[in-house]
């Protein structure tokens, strides 16, 4: 796989939702400028409500936005919905597999849907069971899965389509530690082996350290808080780096110890 | 199938075949005709009489009005659940369809259609598709949202959308739906075989009538609700395979 070969550039982007019973506006991502560039591991966090969730649907193309754009190369995701079939995946917080399919046949959903041939499908869906540990539950329904079991299928679905883009959204949050940090590990190899620009959206700082080449730290309607380089520190200085990331999601400002 | 029963099924049968034996003994003392209570034997022998020709007949009727009530209300449904606008003019017209009485729409059919069969097929479609309609639609609307996100973030085509999700989605729905529907025509089917008809059970049921014989109108009310059941159970079957994933 050759990996998403422009960057994705996210311009000025505003959106703000009408509630429909007291007519007020809602910002909810206001004025946002962000550049991530191919083959990137960008973890977005930010606390709950700051805008997030809005992004990743925005990225998915399942929403317009207000104002402003979303661009990849010459194209945007929710006007040129259709171009992005196949290059596009997700996971979600919850697996959100069909539950009456086996898991082997959840697997296989993204890639009928991009009309590969079946005899390629059953093979390339088995693969990322096995590689995700899973093949002796390729005929398993939903519900004999344990969660961790089925976050997995829900990773083997998204990468089985060899995306370009990655977008996971609280896609650990719901599980134990241990699966957590075990999908975590796996997530990121997974996003380097096949050079995928990956972007997980979190609420949990740990997490975003754990998986994040880049942090991106959202305040309130997603106004940009932080944007960091883990390369630019050292791992002696991840307290004082988490400590400052903390301090600026709880004051809604940069702290000045993130400037390098 | 008897051994499959419940006990408490049978002996329900069995005692109700008992107290209507007695009846038919003590009909005549209590002034009431023997005719209009007859023996099990009686009955038995109008059941030797059956013509399954009639049974097959109606049968046939039933399966392919619903078939074509379903692809009808469904397709309706798809219409509504795609286009606010659709439902807004189409909901009222299947709610009047719906509170029409099942004998008007007989009228109707005998005073616009001259062919039987066509008219049979028209009352049983015109009072089966829209619980299919409405039942599907329900149905549809229920199909979690995340599933819908879920799918749609891999950008289907609307024909995979419906294909992949919907459908399977609301075919527990649906099952039920036909459980419904088939128990309903069965009902409408005998109705609307009484008038012009010349073949079914309704047909059969109306011979009986003019010649005074209850063992017969009996009998063929049995078949009629035995064929229900078997439908019935066919259905559970293939509700239990098609299914299975919720187990």
């Amino acid at each position: 796989m050759s990996g998403l070969s422009a960057p994705i550039e996210i311009s000025g982007l505003s959106k703000v939702f009408r509630q429909t019973t007291s007519g007020q506006s809602i910002v909810a991502i206001d004025q946002l400028t962000l550049r991530i560039d191919p083959g990137e591991l960008v973890a977005i966090v930010g606390k709950t409500g700051c805008g997030k969730s809005t992004l990743f649907d925005l990225l998915i193309g399942l929403e317009h936005p207000t104002a402003g754009s979303i661009t990849i190369g010459t194209k945007t995701p929710y006007d040129d919905f259709n171009a992005f079939r196949g290059k596009i995946a997700t996971i979600f917080q919850q697996d959100r597999l069909f539950p009456w399919r086996s898991a082997l046949d959840n697997v296989k959903l993204p890639l009928e849907l991009i009309g590969i041939a079946e005899d390629v499908q059953q093979e390339r869906a088995m693969s990322w069971l096995k590689r995700l540990g899973l093949e002796k539950f390729a005929n398993a329904y939903p519900r004999e899965l344990s969660g961790g079991m089925r976050q997995r299928v829900a990773i083997a679905r998204a990468f089985a389509v060899q995306p370009e883009i990655l977008l996971a959204d609280e896609s650990f949050s719901a599980l134990d530690e241990v699966t957590a940090n075990e999908l975590r590990k796996t997530f990121v190899e997974l996003a380097r082996e096949f050079k995928s620009t990956a972007i997980l959206i979190t609420h949990q700082l740990e997490e975003a350290m754990a998986v994040g080449d880049r942090i991106v730290v959202f305040g309130k309607s997603a106004t940009l808080l932080a944007d960091i380089r883990m390369m630019d520190w050292d791992r002696a200085d991840y307290p004082l780096l988490r400590e400052g990331i903390q301090n600026t999601l709880q004051a809604n400002a940069p702290d000045p110890r993130l400037r390098r | 199938m008897i051994s499959s029963l419940p006990r408490e099924t049978i002996i329900s049968i069995v005692l109700f075949a008992v107290v209507w034996q007695i009846m038919s003994y003590l009909a005549p003392s209590l002034g009431i005709p023997a005719f209009a209570i007859p023996g099990l034997g009686r009955i038995a022998e109008s059941l030797t009489k059956i013509t399954p020709l009639d049974v097959a007949v109606t049968l046939g009727r039933v399966l392919l009005s619903l078939v074509v009530s379903f692809v009808i209300g469904l397709l309706v449904a798809v219409l509504m659940y795609l286009s606010g606008s659709v439902e807004k003019y189409l909901r009222p017209m299947v709610r009047i369809l719906m509170a029409v009485p099942v004998v008007s729409w007989i009228l109707f059919a005998v005073l616009w259609f001259k062919g039987v069969e066509f008219r049979i097929v028209f009352v049983l479609v015109v009072v089966c598709a829209p619980v299919f309609t409405v039942d599907a639609l329900d149905n549809m609307r229920e199909v979690s949202r995340d599933l819908k996100q879920m799918i749609r973030s891999f950008r289907p085509t609307p024909l995979q959308f419906f294909h992949k999700l919907m459908l399977p989605a609301i075919t527990p729905g649906i099952i039920t739906s036909w459980k419904i529907t088939l128990s309903l025509a069965i009902r409408v089917v005998t109705i609307a075989e009484l008038v012009g008809a010349v073949t079914g059970i309704g047909h059969q049921l109306s011979v009986a009538q003019e010649l005074f014989s209850v063992a017969d109108v009996f009998a063929w009310t049995l078949v009629l609700v035995i064929l229900l059941f078997l439908l019935e159970a066919l259905l559970v079957q293939l509700e239990t395979r098609v299914l299975r994933w919720r187990a």
